[in-house]
């Protein structure tokens, strides 16, 4: 029987919070696109047809990459984009904040609360550390006896 | 690698193609239903607003809304005074300012509205989509 080691396991538990969070900010989103393109629009970056094509597309792949976490065949290109949005992500609440833009996240739906982005910047690199660690786990298990989880 | 990133782009697509077949999300061609400073008059009877007539005289005689001030567009000097008239109401207490004319197409509620920006920076100013047919639907 093959043992289960600790790295593998970590994996395992950080790709299922990884997917947990990200299929919880997908559904409400798919739910209600425009609310999510008008927050897309408070960040003054792109407006107006772009943000609502942003609003309907954006939604559906956290959704699939999330899933995609969790199947060997997609976990990779799944982490990898994960990675890409959060530093996408980061880098917008640190332009929103270094504007003075009193913003709607989307993060997770709509909400009326002002943002605290100090919460929201060290959430993501939380998140984003997590995926870098998922990757990293992922290309040593490439050259390793596989402990498919 | 890549032909990960192909099955993610497809699902995604599909997705997203459903959101826009489905009504959850318009279609790239649809016309918004609201115009940027536009808002429904089913949104408006929910809140306390200043009701601002951009109508002829005649037709504000006729009939408009609660405790609507009549903005006279026609002649510079009168509108100058509807100005002041509007601003004094904001004044004494701040609310959202919703401008109408007679219909969909009349574009004075938009001009309004536009000056009233203008000479109230820190208000909330909207013009009626339907106009004053809304009222009547």
């Amino acid at each position: 029987m093959v043992g289960i080691d600790t790295r593998t396991c970590l994996s395992l538990l950080a790709r299922l919070l990884l997917a947990g969070v990200f299929i919880s900010a997908a559904l409400p989103k798919i739910q209600d696109p425009l609310a999510f393109a008008v927050s897309i629009d408070g960040y003054r970056i792109i407006s107006g047809s772009w943000a609502m094509a942003a609003a309907t597309a954006l939604p559906w792949l956290e959704l699939v990459i999330a899933i995609g976490l969790l199947t060997p065949w997609l976990r990779r290109a799944s982490a990898g984009i994960i990675a890409g949005l959060l530093a996408l992500f980061i880098s917008l609440h640190v332009s929103a904040w270094m504007r003075g833009l009193n913003i709607n996240c989307g993060c997770f739906g709509s909400s009326a609360e002002s943002p605290d982005y100090v919460w929201l910047i060290l959430r993501n690199l939380a998140l984003l550390i997590t995926t870098l660690f998922i990757l990293r786990v992922a290309a040593g298990n490439k050259h390793a006896p596989q402990h498919t989880l | 690698m890549l032909r990960e990133f192909a099955i993610i782009l497809l699902l995604t697509a599909l997705g997203t193609a459903y959101s826009l077949v489905s009504g959850l999300a318009p279609l790239p061609w649809a016309e918004p239903e609201l115009a940027a400073g536009e808002i429904r008059l089913q949104d408006a009877r929910g809140l306390d607003v200043i009701w601002v007539d951009a109508r002829s005289e005649a037709e504000f005689a006729a009939g408009h809304a609660p405790n609507a001030l009549f903005y006279h567009a026609a002649d510079a000097a009168d509108a100058a005074g509807s100005m002041i008239e509007i601003l004094e109401q904001w004044l004494l207490q701040p609310r959202p300012i919703i401008v109408y004319c007679s219909d969909v197409g009349c574009g004075t509620s938009q001009q309004v509205a536009a000056e009233l920006r203008v000479n109230l920076p820190d208000a909330e100013i909207y013009s009626l989509k339907g106009g004053w047919s809304a009222w009547l639907e």
